[in-house]
């Protein structure tokens, strides 16, 4: 045995055993994190877990959800409303208009304190741009902090959903930013798709604001306003239908919220003395001052608990609160620790809409993983009777190569943390398909070369060496679609672009180095080869 | 075994023969798509609601779509899916009108309700709810009085309960009566009463469940054309610098449009659908396609290095013979695979398996009969034209890129790639 074999099947020798000892220990740290019972898992386990399976295998849900950034824009304008309101009390401001989200126009008069009101507006709304004339001032939001403000409502969705998502104690999920205002969320394992959308869904907007009139009918609230029209201040909001009632009612709130999400620290299911189960919820100092005012210049009043512009309930205010307070009414079990888990992760600085949503429940996994083996290992067994039949003993060189391949493949995924998809698994057997193309170009040559009449072992050395510029070629145009599909492409069909990435690159180490070596083992030690099985 | 041994067959002889096949397959798929049927695009792309359903027994189709009907979600589609056996539907509803509507609820209920009638509110469908949602019931009803106790927590040892009947469930198919929790192994006794007393079975499970809406439908079809467009440029690009030639760059490009047009409309003419895997399915076939042709281009470039008097149309005929076993032997064991994949691969993977069955024939086909076809036309033209020849591409030889060597072997002169003009020089 040469000097430069020995060093060869050395290189091999390690390669696999790294491969598999790195994806045995990959499966093990997988299984260990997910094992629950007593006990440790089992060599078997480490082995099964070894590769992430995507969603499409292992069951699970992928949500697509946009923020509706103008929601926190508008807030952020009605705030400035109020709070230029609130400090030209003594102004004699005119009419308030809202022609976009963000802009505002105040009217003035004669008695209007002009100086007053520019006074505040420097103060208080450093964010806004205000020029007067023609009798009114004119407020802009500033491009900059209008940006701030969607993309500080993006990450804050984000974390809250993390937050909520982690409540409902799902095993690796991922909630990603995806763009400027689209949230990814992949929950695998989970197939309770209506459970995890409702927890999502209420993770909505939530401010709590104070009723004005209502419960009662859209028209007999309404009708209270001069031409029918529910002034700036003020909005009509729906309530949720009481059950058992057909009628939807209705309220009329302000439209500046006392508190919103953003205000409140913890939120958790208790129950009274009585067995009732209501809410106990805490808030953050900014938000025990300002609930603290509100609730105690408003005793008596009804405060409209709003989740996505909809009334959940409208308690009555009994007493000045400040850092912690009960939401008392007739909750089921279920729905108290549902509302404290939405008020306790707290809710959305803005609403969010679902654009994709995609469930696979356990049993189509399961009989996708089963289907998808199957074909691979027909598929493998096929392309291998294949290769012996056609070409004999150099046939069983590229089975080895082959099968090295696939134990490589499997290794590589498991190291790179590869999501194994559907699709996946398909170009798990299509790279086999293509490996083959390797070992065909070389067999070819070798062949073409002994047909040309050269020696059995130069045969082999030239087969190998005019066969690689093409297997370069090859790999490459393949590898260059693939990346393409890679950057492109989406969850499934970016595992399939994966799988057949690393197995081609793997194929060009089995297909030339492997084989070539196998081709020295068999032939290099003798002195002097009259024929080549190929 | 050989099936071709040094064979010489005048492929090119039959070019014109080809050109006009490929013209009748390319002009039939565009008439499919254009004047027919129109491409048949997936949710992935259109946008809308997908489901799939197990049921019990055998589905009576026009039945489920009056339910549909009544429900009121616009066009539905509803078909068998995978082998009749298995009891499977696919129903299919269209984009809606008014976001924020729940289709894939709203179908279930239509459906539950139309096949069982009104049902018990207070019991739970064991087949269609979730992990989660069963292990929070058992945890509420604590039907095995665990809470108090020190030694276990409820919760967990009732989730764990809930994943076992679950997967039980997925083993049998779907539960037929909530008897059949019985035969859950691991759940204690209490548990199974008060699943037998709580519980009802509904008529089927939900395998799965797809909800695109227009605008990620619109996103998906612009980065899929994206990834064709950018790989075709990528892969040609590649051509371009390793073979430095015109015509050659031509024919891979007139090949892969050639393999993508053809696939694409016998796709539409067979009804098949387009979503995103076939795309992936599409994008693969396009770089087998390149890869196929690049074989061939690399052997005619090796054999114009020979320098002997001989003919371009020989040599390229001569280089599609040399590579003739290789192409059909490849070929062969790829679509060994991908016929695996068609028959036992399921209904996801079908049309990805048919689209390269489709591909590698076209794409195997199109490398000797387009791609190296163009190269002899493209030749022929400018000598039937007595043109002179200036070399468009790299009129400058180009540096003689050396070889990347075989892991031990010696460099290897042959795959240098030398500068185009030299071929054309021999030529006149």
């Amino acid at each position: 045995m040469g000097k430069k074999l020995r060093w060869r099947l050395l290189v091999i020798l390690l390669v696999l055993l790294g491969a598999v000892g790195g994806y045995v220990l990959i499966g093990y740290q997988h299984a260990q994190k997910e094992w629950t019972g007593p006990g440790g898992p089992t060599f078997k386990d480490a082995l099964k877990k070894g590769i992430k399976l995507g969603l499409d295998l292992r069951g699970g849900i992928h949500l697509v959800l946009q923020v509706k950034t103008a929601d926190a824009v508008k807030a952020e304008r009605d705030d400035a409303v109020e709070t230029l309101k609130n400090e030209t009390k003594d102004a004699n401001l005119g009419p308030v208009e809202l022609p976009t989200d963000t802009t505002f126009i105040v009217g003035v008069t004669e008695k209007t304190d002009q100086a007053k009101v520019e006074d505040v507006a420097k103060r208080f709304l450093p964010d806004w741009t205000y020029s007067t004339g023609g009798g009114r001032w004119t407020f802009a939001l500033k491009d900059v902090a209008r940006r701030a403000l969607e993309d500080s409502a993006v990450s804050q969705a984000v974390e809250t959903i993390r937050n909520r998502i982690d409540e409902f104690g799902v095993s690796e999920p991922l909630i990603a930013r995806e763009g400027s205002d689209r949230i990814l969320v992949q929950l695998p394992g989970i197939d309770d798709p209506k459970r995890v959308k409702d927890l999502i869904k209420n993770t909505a907007f939530l401010e709590l604001s104070l009723v004005e009139a209502g419960p009662s009918t859209q028209a007999a609230l309404v009708g209270k306003y001069p031409g029918g029209k529910v002034p700036d201040e003020l909005k009509l909001l729906e309530g949720k239908p009481l059950p058992g009632e057909r009628e939807r009612t209705y309220y009329i709130v302000r439209r500046q919220a006392v508190i919103t999400g953003r205000d409140l620290k913890n939120a958790r299911p208790t129950q009274n003395q009585m067995g009732a189960h209501s809410i106990n919820f805490f808030l953050t100092a900014t938000g025990s001052q300002k609930f603290g005012a509100a609730t105690g210049a408003n005793i008596g009043r009804h405060l409209a608990i709003v989740l996505d512009n909809k009334v959940q309930s409208a308690p009555n205010i009994k007493d000045r609160i400040t850092e912690q307070g009960v939401i008392e009414g007739s909750f089921s079990p279920e729905e108290a620790n549902d509302l404290a888990l939405v008020l306790r992760a707290g809710a959305l600085p803005a609403g969010l809409t679902y654009l994709e949503e995609r469930t696979v429940g356990p049993s189509l996994g399961l009989d996708s993983i089963r289907k998808g083996v199957t074909a691979s290992v027909v598929g493998a067994v096929l392309v291998f009777v294949a290769v012996v039949v056609y070409y004999r003993r150099a046939g069983w060189n590229a089975v080895l190569a082959l099968i090295l391949n696939a134990i490589l493949l499997l290794s590589a995924m498991a190291l790179f943390e590869a999501t194994l998809t559907l699709p996946g698994i398909a170009g798990f057997i299509l790279t086999i398909g293509m490996a083959v193309d390797s070992n065909v170009l070389i067999f070819e040559r070798i062949r073409e070369e002994l047909r040309g009449g050269r020696a059995p072992r130069a045969a082999i050395e030239n087969g190998f060496a005019k066969a690689w510029s093409t297997i370069i070629d090859t790999h490459a145009t393949i590898i260059i679609s693939a990346l393409f599909l890679f950057q492109f492409g989406t969850g499934p069909v970016k595992g399939f672009a994966v799988t057949l990435i690393i197995g081609l690159v793997i194929s060009m180490f089995t297909a030339v180095f492997v084989s070539h070596t196998i081709f020295e083992l068999e032939y290099g030690r003798r002195s002097h080869i009259d024929t080549i099985s190929i | 075994m050989e099936f071709f041994r040094q064979t010489n067959i005048d492929f090119l002889k039959y070019r014109w023969w080809a050109i006009g096949a490929s013209w009748a397959l390319i002009l039939v798929g565009l008439f499919t798509i254009f004047v027919q049927k129109g491409l048949k695009f997936g949710i992935d792309f259109s946008g809308g609601t997908a489901i799939t359903l197990r049921f019990a027994d055998r589905p009576d189709i026009d039945r489920l779509r009056t339910f549909l009907d009544s429900a009121q979600l616009g066009e539905v589609g509803i078909q068998r899916y995978e082998e009749a056996e298995k009891n499977e539907v696919l129903v299919r509803v269209q984009q809606q009108a008014h976001e924020g509507r729940d289709v894939v609820a709203e179908v279930l209920r239509a459906l539950r309700q139309g096949l069982q009638g009104p049902t018990d509110p207070n019991k739970i469908d064991l087949n269609t709810e979730g992990r989660a949602t069963l292990a929070a019931r058992l945890t509420a009803a604590d039907p095995d009085h665990l809470v108090g106790r020190t030694d276990v927590t409820p919760a967990d040892t009732y989730a764990q309960a809930a994943e076992r009947i679950i997967a039980r469930r997925s083993e049998l198919g779907l539960f037929r009566t909530p008897a059949d929790v019985a035969s859950t192994a691991g759940v204690s006794d209490g548990i199974k009463a008060w699943m037998q007393a709580n519980t009802a079975a509904g008529p089927f499970v939900l395998l799965s469940a797809e909800n695109v809406g227009p605008q990620v439908g619109r996103d998906l079809q612009k980065k899929a054309i994206l990834a064709v467009v950018w790989s075709s440029i990528g892969m040609l690009t590649y051509i371009a610098l390793r073979f430095r030639s015109v015509p050659f760059g031509l024919g891979a490009i007139v090949a892969t449009v050639h393999d993508l047009l053809i696939t694409i409309g016998l796709l539409a003419l067979f009804g098949r659908e387009f979503n995103l895997i076939v795309v992936a399915a599409l994008l693969t076939l396009v770089g087998y396609s390149v890869n196929d042709t690049v074989v061939v281009y690399d052997r005619v470039r090796e054999n114009l290095k020979t320098p002997k008097k001989e003919p371009l149309y020989s040599v390229i005929n001569r280089s599609i013979n040399q590579t003739l076993s290789r192409t059909v032997l490849t070929s062969g064991a790829t679509m060994l695979v991908v016929i695996a994949l068609f028959f036992l691969g399921g209904e996801v993977l079908n049309t990805f398996a048919l689209t390269l069955m489709i591909g590698i024939i076209v794409g195997t086909y199109s490398s000797i009969y387009v791609a190296a076809a163009i190269v002899v036309i493209w030749k022929d033209f400018q000598s039937g034209r007595k043109l002179a020849v200036v070399p468009a591409a790299a009129p400058v030889p180009a540096p003689v890129k050396p070889a990347p060597a075989a892991p031990t072997g010696p460099i290897v002169p042959s795959a240098a790639p030398r500068p185009s003009g030299k071929k054309k020089q021999r030529r006149r």
